[in-house]
């Protein structure tokens, strides 16, 4: 059996040379001759009517070179999905703080800042809602009060109910009233945002044959240059979206944000247009997420199993329905087998910025009140909190929420290795404590293409349409290295776009190596069939009898019998098939889940409130590590997002007027060096049968678990259980004195007037 | 309007027009086109635009600009050596970086990498905590920090290794 | 956004002169931490900004056991910090200064602009006010002393009138048997503006057991840094005891008026001043009584949570 030539290996990233020298090219530094800088002007009304807008003194500004406003787009809505909620920019009224309402391109940035503040606006003030669960009421103040009216909303409840998704199984009335013991417990967690270190930046140029060319910083060039299209009213063909190198997303970055106004304007003004978000903007014009409110009931026997779930959960999305509020019911559950459940999830209008995705959207709220909750039960049965777990754990076989039969994986394996790592069950010392939580998620969907060329000297081009955030790039190369027998330094991973690659779904949602990943698999797979049906004929024996390795097609226990792939790349130029291009396309692949176990342990000062994570392991399923470095790096990286969740990162939005209060990050405080524990990660691997050589999903889950094991851990420190985030050093104290917490009982049939409409 | 400004970068003296407005990070990207060093935030909050500044690390967006006329200024662009391609260009830190996987979206990278080169400057043999607290200024959200502490003190290693 | 014009004073001389030829409209920079920020907010709109950090006069540490110590108010953060005679005889004094910011930030910001910002959070504050700190002022006028308990006036204000300049700080030399203790309370170890910070220095009389001097300097739990006077003339010549601790403790929380902000509630701050001042005292007694910290224990004290 070969030793693996690519596969495995922690090899350097494919993008580290340009990135550690300060080459590598990110959208804000992309400088074109001519180029003008926008600047933006944003509401200062949470909820309001346009009464005037003029932007005169600030068309004659001199350096000005084009003002738009919202009606200088066509009149389209647009959305993140099927509901067309919104429009790119305010025409006759706002709906949050911060919402464009202009923009101008002048020479110089402080230019198009000087402008900004000639333009005059005059608001008719209307009605506003902040608090979701006042927003949810039938007879709540409406965000949007043609709501009815949008393209794609489906009747979901009336009040500002955006959406409504649901889940049933089973009779949870039934079961409810059979099991033993019955818990109600409602958590929060906080709006937070994604923290990536890159402000959006974005740079448009109308070029002299009528396309627009953009040179974005985003995760989903081909979504942007789709919605793109539609908010300019112009062929999908006339654009060319240039994904440049990403300093960071997390979801942020899927969708349209801020691309459409340096395009409009560098249509208007006849020259390139860049617009850099400053970090304020970073936090109150690009979607974040905002605060989820979770109730949850279960039913449990006496030995344990749990027999009933029912969860209501609302999702705040502010004044768009940026990302919807799947996770309410997709992660309800947990990774338990619960045979009778109820799941409502709400997504509910608010006079705020609207939401986007962060790492797998609502999936860290949820997992916060589940795995709360599950510790909370199991303490109040008398059952540890590991083997409360165990009994209901899903296995192999069981049926999901969304009716999918759960295939071979690792959960048991993540939660043994967890266990042994700790030593668990295990006491602490005075004040110190330890939490655990189980984490699931999927391995991502949707459109993958990938073609594989050979080069004149064997080497390869490998073209996929994905952006690299994480590393990507580099395991998808060494995918395809390790399919051709070939080494990492001999792919040529292209800088690209939307013109040259085939299109692909975005970049995000665990999707990357599972799914475009395997594409590329197949792609190469492909090319190789070509170079062994060509080898073949070159040395006269059967395909099967041929080995690919080592940059060489050669005969089985006849090594000297054999062709360069660089000998066949000449050859296929006057071969009948002509040269070798691999191609792969595919539009879903089979679930594969993904599990993990984490755990934190904390030391908590009971005068001070603060709490320190003293340690931190985590073990995931990773199916086969590609390349381990990149693997434990990106799970080290969540783990760490996760531990800012529970214990700092708060956007505090003002509760009359929904402004954020911390648009900084001196007051948007994100995990810093000095605070963070070494983390400890085990991989496990249960191979998936369709993955990349067997590979899962990687990047999502170790940021789910944190707030839910730290909250666990404190509990078992000091006896106090925290059902808000983040665990502020006044949360900490106010919990300690027993005082009760600003989420309190959430009474769902009051605030939706009686039962809910489905039922 | 702009004023003539004197100022060493990685080695080369540069004179050329500023606006008095510019802090030393604009200079830098706008006018010299170094665009290495990177704006995450534009308050000092983030650390992603440190330079060595007379030697130090400082957050290059609060300084003025002609406030650092007659300094000498070194980037992220000036420590690798000639040759690119060659990664024996590059030095201790960077290498370490990149052989231990320190970055990821590489956005912070630079202003974390001057931070370390400033430390390791100063303190060839540094703890753990040494190194937290010298990139404590320097926030990375993809990392996690454990393999760029990890990158650090290999770099730290390999440095005193060097030099015998 | 005021565009502005860059003046630089190689002296102090022409720094005064340039701040009385432009009056209001001139601004002072030296480390330029906070200028810029504030500017781009539209906070700060001068029409000159007159740079004084290349005025070689006052950049200077010097110590002396007679004199005690004096700090160049462009003397930066991390001048302060990594100091030996800072570090070995105002302890509390170079741990508040490395709970500053970030390494970066301390490498420019200086003691002066710390002083002169009046931040009622301002870290280096209550450890200079514990520490007796006096302002040396030069302007049109000639110069002044004025101590730095004196020195501020309500948040970002300060006694200094136009056209002066805080050239200055100085310290009186330790007393001995002496310990000092800088807590910052904040959710992070480095980067954040106190939620509040206290520093204790005290010092025994020869039998250990006697409060020779005792003073608490308190940040962001009043419109500018204080002093817990009443805390400590309950301290002041008695013998110290852990009962005599926890009621200076609860003194100085009744001094304290703090406001609620996005760092914390009035009601978390006044607890805070309680239970921050009582370990300071405790530390520094410590201290004083001959346990030796370390630099880093310091600072570890200082920022890390949990004690």
């Amino acid at each position: 059996m070969p030793e693996n030539i690519a596969l495995g290996k922690s090899l350097p990233r494919v993008d580290a040379m340009e990135k550690i020298t300060g080459k590598a090219t990110y959208a804000s530094d992309v400088y074109l001759p001519g180029m003008l800088m926008c600047k933006l002007l944003t509401s200062t009304e949470s909820h309001a009517r346009i009464v005037r807008l003029d932007v005169s003194q600030a068309e004659a500004l001199p350096g000005v070179r084009a003002v738009i406003t919202g009606k200088d787009y066509p009149d389209v809505r647009f959305g993140s999905g099927a509901l067309k909620d919104r429009r790119i920019m305010a025409t006759d009224e706002v709906f949050y703080i911060g919402e464009p309402v202009a923009a101008v391109a002048a020479d110089d940035e402080i230019t198009a800042r000087e402008a900004v503040e000639l333009i005059e606006v005059e608001y008719q003030p209307l009605p506003v809602v902040v608090d979701p669960l006042q927003a949810i009421r039938d007879d709540a103040v409406p965000v949007h009060e043609d709501l009815e009216s949008f393209e794609g909303y489906g009747f979901a409840g009336g009040g500002n109910n955006c959406t409504l998704l649901d889940a049933d199984r089973g009779d949870v009335v039934q079961a409810f009233k059979d099991a033993d013991h019955t818990f109600e417990e409602t958590y929060q967690s906080q709006p937070i945002n994604q923290g990536f270190l890159e402000p959006m930046a974005c740079v448009a140029e109308l070029e002299p044959n009528g396309r627009l060319t953009v040179w974005a910083s985003t995760q989903g060039p081909y979504q942007v240059r789709a919605q793109l299209a539609l908010v300019l009213d112009i062929p999908v063909s006339r654009i060319k979206v240039i994904a440049m190198e990403l300093g960071g997303g997390f979801g942020a970055k899927l969708r349209l944000a801020l691309e459409a106004f340096p395009a409009m304007l560098a249509m208007k003004s006849g020259r390139p247009v860049k617009l850099i978000n400053t970090r304020e903007e970073a936090f109150t014009l690009n979607g974040p997420r905002l605060e989820t409110n979770i109730r949850l009931k279960t039913g449990v026997m006496n030995d344990g199993r749990i027999v009933a779930r029912e969860a209501y959960s609302i999702f705040d999305v502010g004044a768009y329905l940026g990302a919807g509020p799947n996770s309410g019911v997709g992660h309800a559950l947990g990774p338990y087998r619960i045979p009778n459940f109820k799941l409502r999830s709400y997504g509910v209008y608010t006079n705020k910025i609207y939401v986007g995705s962060y790492r797998a959207s609502g999936v860290a709220d949820m997992t916060f009140a589940v795995e709360s909750h599950m510790d909370s039960v199991a303490h109040q049965l008398g059952i540890d909190p590991f083997e409360f777990r165990s009994i209901n754990a899903v296995e192999e076989g069981d049926i999901s929420v969304s009716g999918a039969r759960l295939p071979k994986n690792g959960l048991r394996e993540t939660m043994q290795a967890l266990k042994e790592r700790l030593g668990l069950p295990k006491i602490m010392g005075e004040d110190r404590g330890v939490g655990i939580a189980l984490g699931e998620w999927r391995s991502g969907s949707g459109p993958s293409t990938a073609s594989i060329s050979v080069n004149d000297d064997g080497t390869i081009s490998m073209l996929t349409g994905s952006v690299d955030i994480s590393g990507s790039d580099t395991s998808m190369a060494q995918i395809a290295a390790e399919t051709l027998g070939i080494t990492l330094d001999q792919v040529v991973v292209p800088k690209r776009d939307t013109d040259m690659a085939p299109f692909t779904g975005p970049s995000g949602g665990s999707r990357i190596v599972y799914s475009q990943g395997k594409a590329v698999q197949l792609a190469a797979e492909d090319a190789r069939d070509k170079l062994m049906a060509l080898a073949s004929d070159r040395l006269g024996v059967p395909p099967a009898a041929l080995v690919c390795e080592k940059g060489k097609i050669y005969v089985q226990d006849n090594t000297p019998q054999q062709v360069t792939l660089a000998q066949l790349a000449s050859m296929s130029l006057t071969s009948p098939q002509g040269p070798i291009v691999g191609t792969a396309s595919l539009s879903s692949m089979p679930y594969a889940p993904v599990f993990n176990a984490q755990a934190a342990e904390v030391l908590v000062d009971r005068e001070t409130g603060r709490v320190k994570v003293t340690r931190f392991v985590q073990a995931q399923d990773v199916g086969v590590a590609i390349n381990p470095m990149s693997v434990i790096g990106q799970l080290e990286g969540g783990a760490v997002q996760g531990i800012g969740r529970a214990l700092s990162e708060e956007l505090q939005i003002d509760p009359e007027t929904g402004r954020v209060l911390n648009p900084s990050l001196a007051t948007y405080l994100m995990p810093l060096a000095v605070d963070m524990p070494e983390i400890e990660t085990i991989l496990i691997n249960v191979p998936t049968d369709d993955g990349p050589f067997g590979a899962r999903a990687v990047a999502e889950p170790p940021g789910f678990g944190p707030p839910a094991a730290i909250a666990n851990a404190i509990y078992d420190a000091i006896g106090v259980r925290i059902k808000e985030l983040p665990f502020t050093a006044e949360r900490v104290l106010a919990a300690i004195k027993g005082q009760e917490p600003k989420a309190g009982f959430i009474d769902i049939e009051a605030l939706l007037g009686g039962e809910s409409p489905q039922e | 309007m702009k004023k003539p400004l004197r100022l060493t970068v990685n080695g080369e003296t540069r004179d050329f027009p500023v606006e008095p407005y510019y802090s030393l990070l604009d200079a830098l990207r706008d006018e010299l086109h170094l665009t290495g060093t990177k704006k995450g935030c534009d308050e000092g909050d983030c650390g992603a635009c440190t330079v060595l500044m007379d030697g130090v690390p400082v957050t290059s967006c609060l300084v003025l600009a002609h406030s650092a006329h007659d300094t000498q200024v070194r980037t992220i662009e000036g420590l690798a050596g000639e040759g690119l391609a060659d990664s024996r260009g590059l030095h201790p830190v960077q290498q370490a970086f990149v052989t231990y996987g320190g970055l990821q979206c590489g956005f912070c990278t630079p202003g974390l990498v001057m931070s370390a080169v400033g430390l390791l400057q100063d303190n060839p043999d540094p703890s753990l905590d040494d190194v937290k607290y010298a990139i404590g200024g320097n926030l990375c959200r993809c990392t996690g920090y454990s393999k760029v502490i990890e990158s650090i003190m290999a770099a730290a290693q390999e440095m005193r290794n060097n030099n015998g | 956004m005021a565009r502005f014009e860059y003046l630089e004073a190689r002296t102090l001389r022409q720094a005064i002169s340039l701040l009385q030829r432009h009056g209001d409209e001139a601004r002072i920079v030296a480390g330029s931490t906070d200028f810029l920020v504030r500017w781009r907010a539209g906070v700060w709109q001068p029409k000159y900004v007159v740079n004084i950090g290349r005025i070689a006069s006052m950049g200077r540490v010097s110590y002396s056991r007679r004199l005690g110590l004096r700090l160049g108010a462009l003397v930066t953060l991390g001048g302060l910090e990594t100091h030996p005679q800072v570090r070995r005889n105002y302890p509390a004094l170079s741990a508040a200064a490395s709970s500053f910011a970030g390494v970066q930030v301390r490498n420019l910001a200086t003691v002066g602009g710390n002083i002169c910002n009046a931040s009622p959070a301002g870290d280096t504050l209550p450890a200079l006010l514990a520490f007796d700190a006096q302002c040396k002022i030069a302007g049109p006028e000639g110069e002044r002393w004025v101590a730095l308990n004196e020195f501020f006036t309500g948040p970002g204000q300060t006694v200094l009138r136009p056209g002066e300049i805080l050239t200055e700080v100085r310290l009186p030399p330790p007393l001995p048997n002496s310990g000092s203790l800088y807590i910052k309370h904040s959710p992070r170890g480095a980067m954040d503006i106190a939620t509040l910070g206290v520093a204790s220095v005290i010092s025994l009389e020869d039998s250990g057991r006697v409060c020779r001097n005792v003073r608490i300097g308190l940040g962001a739990v009043a419109p500018t840094p204080i002093r817990a006077s009443a805390a400590e003339s309950i301290l002041w010549g008695r013998e110290v005891t852990p009962e005599l601790i926890r009621s200076a403790a609860e003194a100085a929380r009744a001094e304290a008026k703090p406001i609620n902000d996005v760092r914390g509630s009035a009601e978390h701050r006044l607890e805070m001043v309680e239970v921050l001042t009582q370990r300071t005292l405790e530390r520094a007694l410590g201290m004083a009584r001959g346990n030796q910290m370390t630099f880093e224990t310091q600072r570890e004290l200082a920022v890390q949570a949990v004690f």
